[in-house]
């Protein structure tokens, strides 16, 4: 039998990640650096996407999550024209919302620590599930849910794991950073982010695959 | 065909990354491969590790909540209205 496991490819480094999104990114930044209004816009709201799933995601705080997005756009607005090395630009993203959302842990260090998903963040006062806002339209009802409980599993799995791994498994694997952009936003070597998140891989499964 | 993993099992676990993220050379990944095919115990760790991968990645689709998008939209205009007439005043 042919194992049934699909290959996953680190793309050049110099534009980063996979799917290409390190290169969107750089273009994107060229066009708002050329005055274009729209590009400008794009940047500032992937700014705050990425600010309100790291909060999310790493952090586990939803109420930081606004604090962060304006600290993002802020940042990004202010320095965007002066990035020299548009290449550059996603791994400077990352680190500044990293920061972001770090600085508004610290002003809410009283505060329990605790991982949030995206479905409860979807969550009304209620308990009425209202803002479930996933790219999968036509999906059938029962897909829908098997992919809100695989997500609230994989929320907890990574609950478990040390801070550093989760944003390293954070930044690899649902931001699609490439193993060296990962590395150079947290700050350490390739060698070491390799290892890490083949130990993390195998703790989430096993977390995942836990009955 | 065995069920249980083996040393050489335990070792080949440490290169499931590395094959999931096609880092192997083209001789590793064929051996891998093989072994794979032989190996249900590690097949199923294999594909098990390529589902949890998967589920890392579908959480990066998600969306923004509608109310949070329609902040975050919300801030950029207000940013760049403030932006347009600072300019306009110097």
């Amino acid at each position: 039998m042919t194992p049934a496991v699909t290959k996953r490819t680190e793309t050049n480094p110099s534009t980063g990640g996979h799917d290409g999104r390190g290169a969107d990114y750089a273009s994107l930044l060229r066009a708002a650096q050329g005055g274009n209004q729209a590009a400008m816009e794009r940047l500032l709201m992937k700014a705050q996407e990425i600010a309100y799933r790291f909060s999310l995601l790493v952090c586990g705080h939803a109420d930081d999550a606004d604090d962060a997005m304006q600290e993002a756009l802020l940042k990004t607005y202010r320095h965007a024209a002066q990035i020299k090395e548009p290449a550059a630009f996603r791994t400077w993203l990352y680190r500044t919302v990293k920061n972001a959302c770090l600085i508004s842990r610290r002003k809410r260090v009283d505060e329990p620590a605790r991982l949030h998903s995206l479905d409860e963040a979807a969550m009304a006062p209620d308990g009425s599930v209202q803002r479930i806002d996933v790219e999968d339209p036509g999906r059938r009802p029962d897909q829908v849910m098997e992919n809100s409980r695989l997500r609230q599993s994989l929320h907890r799995a990574l609950q478990t794991l040390p801070p550093e791994s989760r944003l390293i498994v954070f930044l690899r694997e649902v931001e699609g950073l490439s193993t060296r952009e990962v590395a150079t936003v947290v700050g350490i070597s390739e060698a070491n982010v390799k290892t890490r998140l083949h130990r993390a891989r195998l703790s989430l499964r096993r977390h995942l695959e836990a009955p | 065909m065995k069920k249980t993993a083996s040393d050489r099992c335990r070792s080949l676990l440490e290169q499931l990354s590395k094959y999931i993220d096609d880092e192997l050379t083209p001789a590793q990944r064929r051996s891998l491969s093989a072994h794979l095919r032989r190996c249900p115990c590690c097949q199923t760790m294999a594909e098990s590790l390529q589902h949890t991968v998967e589920a890392c990645r579908k959480a990066g689709s998600a969306r923004l909540p509608a109310d949070v998008r329609t902040r975050a939209r919300a801030r950029i205009a207000m940013l760049l209205a403030a932006d347009a007439g600072q300019r306009a005043r110097t």
